[in-house]
């Protein structure tokens, strides 16, 4: 089978895209031009929007259609591009930060130029000190070769880039705590409506956008919309960059179609599952997303498919276990991720979380009980949905779902009084 | 005068029942209205929604999560189910997660029998935890500062306080600290929570987590019986409640007037009552003898009083003052006392630096700050004197975008931006009358420079509220005038009076002045203002005097010629509720009730007449100030000008009063009589920096009344200082901590040494009104002083080391 040709992650790999020259000689910069030089910025817009993009941070929500909520009554607009990827299992914007920089800048240019922002705000995640310091060097290049600053290519558009580093909270991923983290406050998220567009950034109308999401933009500028829109499904075509990790061969970022089958995705990208393994479940979209299983591995990795399987695409974090997997150690990881990881605003993200991650620890340990099973079952009622922002809804789904698929494993860690894969791994190491 | 679109009015239905609202309306107001009571934690009216601790969930239909009442803005048509089987399951779930973790020490928590979580948790709650591991712990009984304990495990992050603190108050001493389920309310930077609006966070705090110091461990809630009452600790007369126990005050609680106190009082308010039960409360008259205060019974004090004062009315050399700190029927009854029974018109209340207590025009009304677009405050330093109204201001100010202009000779500290227009006592009338000129001349002649701004700040100002301290009358009549020209102009203008004391208006209105009859009435003649009674006394001119509820001793500004006159006065009389500085030169002292132990009416700064409940019995020996005036007044054979009846004063009182509201710039209120010693100059101000100008600063738990003797208020109470400039702190010698004494006039006061940038150079600011370093002793009666500064101790034995600094 033909691989995909990439697109955002052409070059890479072959060229030093984090130098500037390299970065033009493969056609970088042409898109700003023609946006600056041809086109309105309602016309980038209706492209962007043609194109069906859709974000690609998590929510999937269509970009050109967050852009167009942007009330016009004359208050300054920010940008503010999404670099905080915390998201368990996934390393995507990672690897756009620190690989291609010049196409992250050129996005979020034209992008600016399309919504009219005053400002753009770049919000790195804090541990990416590496990728903070090549963005930063992009911008200096950029600048030296005016394609930052005043009077951009000589147009009449003028523009800069903050760049604003986190100081290692997933939570400030989610956009409204990112708002307030660069505003130097706490980062929590804020209670909803107001929505950014309408009060953003120190109360502006803002909008927030992720790094891939930003990067696909000046493509879209340049080969026009319906290229992009013809690339997989049609409510959400697109390339799209996977990151695989877990039990496959060759874990790392792909760059597919929307709409690849798991399957294809697994063997033809990833080089398989280990001999002799047999797959248990993955999760699509990170952290947050609930597992699919084998059964399911003909589902197109794409936003609609994946919502179909009551799951999700996010953020494009692909998780491969296979069946040296404990589902009750892996709930437990992520259990604890989440209570760690929540702001502690609202009472079932904070108390609920907290308390689910004990449980599972304690089913882990051995010390869990009937009551534990009981609860867990039920919990996510309670907990699910009735949180100010996604996090809390994350706690449960991937719980949720191996706790429907293999009942009888949590079961066990309590009628054996303890995790039937450990003792299993201290046999295997015994022998 | 607000300028908001009228709003469509919707109509929704809420389990079953249709309500129309206007839109805007939050679902959780909405079903209030209906008649139905979702339960909130984090939602507070007065604060912004903040949909945290979820306990509001509602179904609506057509959508298919639950949404939280207390952020989703009613629609037309929208049908809400506040009951059903998901709502249940949804508050059961919340109130489990709650509870997972809380101790559970109800029995021994101030909150129970009025705690939210206790109460929801019976409503709505599940009846058993499932917690099956031992519950996490977090610290208790965590000391937050003066004022207030907090129990972190019963706290369920509801984080009313924060926002409180924030919002309201504008003051960001509470934070959360730590994350998710480790969170911990606590002060920004460790310190102690030091705010003069503390005790709010504990009534607002849904669970027993935030408790005040005042009130723990006292009283069960059901064992409290309720008074209505108003505060008089200043003039902005916040109503509120006050709950005692067998006879005894336990605390006082908020109760809520939108147009007063919208729902909050004060620390000082709050907290002022335990000295109801020191030793040093009068709980009998006491008669001198032989040089010794002795205690005697209220009869025997009555009958010598009025002996001695009806000798020395005969000869028409009596004085009468007070009226401040009194109801308005006691004010009535004292000036009826002085002008019908003992035919004197030398009666005055007016013990401080204030001489008006109220606008002689353009009269505003306490929520015209909320529509205010320009405030602009002349001397008044509201947060130590106002500090309800203050919170208004900030409220305006940070919230609803006014201006704020603080035009005195030093900068007061506010939370909220605020223009500081430093001017010298004297000038003010000057600049008023510039600021008219210009104002008049319209935009184009305005010109350059400082006056043509703010001249401009008041011209673009489309609501401007007028707020200052009834000082000094020429920069009084000179801001009328001004007020006069805007308002010609068609801004809507108003001023308001900083009152002296609780009832200072109530006073003035009640005929507690020398020319001025009760409601204004203008008599044609004056009797001595309370300057010119001390000043005969000292020159051995007068022959007796009475002072209810007042210590001129500390507060009156030349201390040297109060305490002459206190000495060589033939009679004293002194009526109060503990032994002031004033009632030690007695030579009969009354032993008076407080309000919590009478009834009547105060009038607030505003005009604004309020009634209050009687809470509790006095002891037996003390009377309310109406019935010492009654009993004088029958003892003297004139009981038809006194009755001891408060309703049947307050009636006669109503009809005189009924023309007083202050009128119209053609017609405007007649003004007390201020004599010529009351009045500054400018010329007076000591520019030699040989010596310091002093500046008495008013300190919200300082003050001559009652609150001197209450512990509570004692603690918080800051030893006596004064501030200087940087520069003029390092030219006389001294760090921030060192002790001066300043030599005056009429004596000197040791004071501790605080640098800061706020006070002008060549001049000390100075606390006011304190027991142990009155200020007064270096005043002059129109509060112009000057004083040496000499250190008498270091704060360090040593020399602090010195760091060597290179470039
Ligand atoms: C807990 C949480 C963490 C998130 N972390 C990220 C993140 O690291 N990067 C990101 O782009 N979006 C993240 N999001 C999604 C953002 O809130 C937001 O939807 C996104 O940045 C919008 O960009 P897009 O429309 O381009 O996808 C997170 C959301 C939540 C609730
Ligand atoms: S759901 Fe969790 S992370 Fe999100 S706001 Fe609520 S407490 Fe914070
Ligand atoms: S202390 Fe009280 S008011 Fe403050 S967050 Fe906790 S429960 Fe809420
Ligand atoms: S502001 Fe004044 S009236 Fe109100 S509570 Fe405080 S002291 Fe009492
Ligand atoms: S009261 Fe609505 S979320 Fe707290």
């Amino acid at each position: 089978m033909a691989r995909f040709e990439p697109v955002l992650l052409r070059g890479i790999g072959q060229l030093d895209l984090t130098d500037i020259e390299n970065y033009k000689q493969l056609g970088g910069f042409a898109a700003l031009e023609k946006a600056l030089r041809e086109m309105t910025p309602e016309a980038v817009q209706g492209e962007v929007s043609a194109s069906n993009l859709r974000g690609r941070g998590g929510a999937g929500f269509p970009t050109g259609k967050k852009w167009s909520f942007l009330p016009k009554d004359g208050r300054p607009r920010y940008l503010v591009c999404n670099c905080d990827e915390a998201e368990p299992g996934t390393f995507k914007d990672h690897l756009l930060l620190e690989q291609a920089p010049f196409q992250i800048i050129e996005g979020l240019l034209i992008s600016a130029y399309a919504i009219n922002a005053a400002q753009i705000f770049m919000y790195i995640r804090g541990e990416f000190l590496e990728g903070f310091r090549i963005f930063k060097r992009a911008l200096d290049a950029a600048r030296l070769q005016g394609y930052l600053g005043k009077r951009i290519l000589g147009t009449d558009f003028s523009m800069d880039i903050v760049v604003h580093r986190g100081a290692g909270a997933y939570i400030c991923g989610e956009e409204t705590a990112m708002l307030e983290s660069i505003e130097g406050k706490r980062g929590e998220p804020r209670l909803k409506p107001p929505f950014p567009a309408n009060a953003g950034l120190y109360g502006m109308p803002t909008v927030v956008n992720n790094v891939e999401t930003v990067s696909c933009v000046p493509h879209i500028i340049e080969r026009g919309a319906q290229w992009f829109a013809s690339i997989g499904p049609e409510k959400c075509p697109g390339p799209k960059i996977i990151s695989v990790s877990g039990h496959v061969v060759r874990p790392g970022n792909y760059e597919v179609p929307m709409g690849i089958p798991a399957r294809e995705l697994i063997e033809e990208y990833a080089g398989g599952l280990f001999p002799g393994r047999r797959l248990k479940a993955i999760q699509p979209g990170g952290g947050s997303s609930a597992a699919i299983f084998e059964e399911d591995l003909d589902t197109g990795i794409d936003f609609d498919s994946l919502a179909a399987k009551r799951t999700m695409l996010g953020s494009g974090g692909f998780v491969v276990m296979d069946d040296t997997t404990c589902m009750v150690r892996a709930s437990q990881t992520l259990t604890r991720f989440f209570e760690h990881e929540s702001c502690g605003q609202c009472t079932p993200c904070r108390e609920g979380g907290q308390w689910v991650a004990r449980m599972v620890s304690r089913l882990e340990a051995g010390e869990g009980n009937e009551s534990d099973l009981r609860v867990l079952s039920t919990i996510n009622d309670t907990i699910t949905g009735t949180n100010l922002c996604p996090l809390g809804d994350s706690i449960m789904p991937f719980l949720s779902s191996v706790l429907r698929r293999f009942p009888e494993e949590f079961a066990d860690h309590v009628r054996e009084a303890g995790c039937p894969f450990r003792v299993g791994v201290a046999a295997s190491m015994a022998s | 005068m607000s300028k908001q679109p009228a709003r469509r009015n919707l109509t929704l239905t809420i389990d079953g029942r249709q309500v129309t609202v206007p839109e805007g309306t939050l679902v959780v107001e909405a079903a209030r209205q209906a008649g139905f009571n979702i339960p909130v934690y984090c939602y507070h009216p007065k604060m912004d929604p903040a949909g945290l601790c979820r306990i509001c969930l509602v179904e609506i239909e057509k959508i298919p999560k639950l949404q939280i009442a207390c952020n989703t803005q009613v629609a037309d048509g929208m049908v809400v189910h506040t009951m059903s089987p998901r709502v249940a399951e949804g508050r059961r779930g919340v109130l489990e997660f709650l509870l997972l973790n809380h101790p559970l020490d109800c029995p021994i928590c101030d909150k129970g029998g009025e705690c939210d979580l206790q109460d929801f948790t019976m409503s709505y709650g599940p009846g058993a935890s499932r917690l099956t591991e031992p519950k996490l712990h977090k610290p208790k009984a965590v000391d937050l500062g003066p004022t207030i304990v907090l129990d972190e495990e019963r706290c369920i992050l509801c984080r009313r306080c924060t926002r409180f603190d924030d919002e309201i108050a504008q003051e960001r001493n509470l934070v959360v600290n730590e994350r998710g389920h480790h969170s911990l309310i606590a002060t920004a930077d460790g310190s102690d929570y030091r705010s003069y609006f503390s005790g709010n966070t504990t009534e607002i705090c849904p669970v027993g987590a935030l408790t005040s110091k005042a009130y723990r461990f006292r009283s069960r809630p059901w064992d409290l019986s309720h008074a209505d009452s108003v505060c008089t600790q200043c003039s902005v007369g916040c109503n509120y409640r006050i709950d005692s126990r067998f006879g005894r005050i336990m605390r006082t609680f908020t109760r809520e007037n939108t147009a007063v106190d919208d729902g909050w009082i004060c620390d000082r308010g709050r907290y002022t009552f335990n000295y109801l039960y020191e030793p040093s409360r009068l709980r009998q008259p006491l008669i001198k003898r032989d040089g010794e205060h002795q205690p005697a019974t209220f009869d025997e004090a009555i009958a010598i009083a009025a002996e001695r004062l009806r000798t020395a009315a005969r000869k028409g050399s009596v004085g009468i003052i007070g009226g401040g700190r009194l109801s308005d029927e006691e004010a009535f009854a004292l000036q009826q006392f002085a002008r019908e029974v003992l035919g004197t018109d030398n009666i005055d209340h007016r013990v401080g630096l204030q001489k008006y207590a109220s606008p002689s025009r353009h009269e505003a009304r306490l929520e015209d700050i909320d529509d205010a677009s320009l405030i602009v405050i002349f001397g008044a330093i509201t947060p130590e004197q106002a500090p309800i109204l203050d919170l208004r201001l900030r409220r305006a100010v940070a919230r609803r975008h006014a201006k704020l202009l603080f035009v005195g000779p030093y900068k007061p500290d506010l939370p909220v931006p605020c223009r500081h227009v430093e001017y010298t006592p004297g000038a003010i009338a000057e600049l008023m009358e510039q600021l008219a000129d210009v104002v008049h001349h319209g935009r184009e002649e305005r010109g350059e420079g400082f006056v043509a701004e703010i001249a401009q700040e008041l011209a673009d100002a489309e609501r401007i509220i007028a707020v200052h301290n009834g000082r000094d009358p020429g920069a009084i009549e000179a801001l009328e005038k001004l007020m006069d020209r805007l308002h010609d102009y068609d801004h809507p203008v108003g001023i308001l009076v900083v009152g002296a004391t609780g009832n200072a208006r109530g006073a003035e209105a009640a005929g507690c002045v020398p020319n001025l009859g009760p409601g204004y009435a203008e008599l044609g003649r004056s009797g001595m203002t309370a300057a010119e009674m001390f000043a005969a006394a000292a020159d051995g001119k007068l022959d007796a005097l009475y002072i209810a509820g007042a210590n001129p001793a500390l507060t009156f500004p030349d201390g040297e010629l109060v305490r002459r006159a206190l000495q060589r006065v033939p009679f004293l009389a002194v009526a109060d509720q503990v032994l002031t500085e004033t009632a030690a030169y007695a030579d009969v002292v009354l032993a008076a009730a407080s309000f919590a132990e009478k009834s009547g009416h105060v009038t607030n700064l505003e005009g604004r007449q309020q009634a209050f409940a009687q809470a509790i019995e006095p002891p037996v020996h003390v009377g309310s100030d109406l019935r010492i005036l009654a009993a004088f007044a029958q003892t003297l054979g004139k009981e038809w000008a006194i009755p001891d009846d408060a309703d049947a004063l307050f009636a006669q009182l109503r009809h005189v009063q009924r023309a007083a509201r202050p009128r119209s710039p053609k017609d405007p209120l007649p003004r007390p009589r201020v004599d010529e010693t009351s009045l500054s100059s400018a010329d007076q101000v000591d520019a030699t920096h040989q010596r310091f100008t002093i500046i008495p600063v008013p300190r919200l738990y300082a003050g001559g009344g009652a609150s001197a003797h209450d512990p509570g208020i004692a603690a918080m109470r800051p030893a006596p200082f004064a501030t200087f400039h940087p520069d003029d702190a390092a030219r006389i010698g001294v760090v921030h901590g060192d002790m001066v004494r300043l030599q005056g006039r009429g004596g000197s006061i040791d004071v501790e040494v605080h640098v800061g940038p706020q006070a002008p150079t060549g001049v000390a600011l100075v606390l006011a009104d304190m027991p142990q370093a009155p200020v007064n002793r270096l005043l002059d009666a129109s509060g112009f002083g000057s004083a040496t500064a000499i250190k008498v101790r270091s704060v360090a034995a040593a020399p602090p080391e010195t760091i060597e600094v290179t470039a």
